[in-house]
């Protein structure tokens, strides 16, 4: 089992779509997943046509079991979901012991192939424990000046967990919104590019039905399978990019 | 210490690579005067409404040659000389003139249930890709 965690600080980059389209195209791939939402918007449950519900809440506050807190969302998909209890979660860690492997502790060995957490836009404690709780973390990013600025805030915060004994296995960059046409955009890729090389994974195009999706409570999967978001640009032939492709990637690090 | 020409390449994702040299090529364009930047988008959309009439098959390279030479001798372009030459079999196999069946053998290829056996007065000399030796056997 490997946890990934979807993290940048800044907000609206694309983590929790990201997150939800990766975590079902894992579980229609046959790979038992877990997605737990640490943001209190509760928007894991939202995107696949799920109540919002206090999920991390009652697994680290109520010290619930597992299983009685998940909800099945998919075929081979289960999700911790969460909702503004999840501030109450943060309240609750800052005051234990050991307060940063909280959630480590409650995901350890779990009967999953895969776990994912969508993170909160923000630095604060809950965030900390996503991170220490994780062994690869991809970073969303739009390719604009705040948003890489983001990269580079987790990456400090990544480097801090790491100073206290936390082994990564590593990271990801995802440039996400995707518009190819916009010198700006070619300038910000470069600059990702000459700075973290291989550790850019091909981008995910903007594309309205990613938006669209969330709002009929459908993966990216069921409700739009040709859409650019997913098979990515097609050029020459080939296919670049989209949430395939960056699936494809995800299996690369689940399966070192 | 490595040659100071040396340049050390960054090692990319190669959909990155692929995506950010053609962004840049296209950026490259964009500054281009007129005149080329028309005359570059000339050449793209050729190259595009060609790719659908290309199609890559393995040719004895006897045949190549033979459709190279007579191409030169009646001064035609060697597609469109394939072109016909394709038409008249696909003619010919629709009317029954040419048998295909005949000439088939079992394949043992997990791809294919057959293979032809050309008739050996069919162009002397022809080695068909299949038929390659390779130590001492033939590849079907």
């Amino acid at each position: 089992m490997k946890t990934i965690a979807f993290a940048n600080q800044k907000g609206g980059v694309g983590k929790t779509t990201t997150a939800v389209t990766l975590a079902h195209g894992l579980a229609r791939l046959g790979r038992r997943t877990l997605l737990v939402d640490l943001d209190p918007q509760g928007h894991v449950a939202f995107s696949l046509g799920l109540e919002k519900e206090p999920g991390l809440f009652n697994l680290i506050v109520s010290e619930m079991p597992l299983r009685k807190v998940v909800v099945h969302a998919r075929e081979n998909l289960d999700i911790l979901p969460g909702d503004k209890m999840t501030e109450k979660v943060k309240r609750q860690i800052t005051v234990s012991d050991f307060r940063e492997s909280i959630l480590a502790n409650s995901l350890a060995d779990l009967d999953y192939d895969a776990v994912l957490l969508d993170m909160a836009p923000s630095l604060d404690v809950l965030h900390v424990n996503g991170l220490v709780a994780s062994d690869f973390v991809i970073i969303p990013t739009r390719l604009d000046a705040l948003a890489v600025d983001g990269v580079r805030e987790i990456l400090l915060t990544m480097g801090e967990v790491s100073q206290r004994g936390h082994a990564f296995e590593g990271y990801s960059i995802l440039p996400t919104f995707f518009d190819r046409t916009t010198r700006e955009t070619l300038t910000q890729l470069q600059e990702l590019v000459k700075t973290f090389g291989k550790k850019v994974w091909p981008p995910i195009p903007q594309d309205t039905r990613a938006r669209e999706s969330a709002a009929y409570g459908k993966s990216l999967w069921e409700y739009s399978p040709e859409s650019t978001v997913l098979t990515g640009y097609a050029d020459n032939g080939k296919h670049v990019g989209g949430y395939a492709q960056c699936l494809t990637r995800l299996l690369e690090v689940l399966d070192a | 210490m490595p040659d100071p020409k040396f340049e050390r390449r960054p090692v990319l994702d190669p959909a990155v690579a692929d995506l950010l040299s053609g962004m840049e090529r296209r950026k490259a364009e964009t500054q281009l005067p007129r005149q080329q930047r028309e005359k570059k988008a000339k050449e793209r959309a050729k190259i595009t409404s060609r790719r659908e009439q290309r199609a890559t098959y393995d040719l004895p390279p006897q045949l190549r040659q033979r459709i190279k030479d007579l191409a030169d001798r009646e001064r035609l372009p060697a597609s469109q000389l394939v072109s016909l030459a394709l038409i008249r079999f696909l003619n010919d196999l629709e009317t029954g003139a040419v048998d295909v069946d005949a000439m088939k053998q079992p394949s043992r290829s997990p791809r294919y249930d057959w293979n032809l056996d050309f008739p050996e007065n069919l162009m002397p000399g022809l080695v068909l890709p299949r038929m390659i030796i390779k130590n001492g056997k033939k590849r079907s």
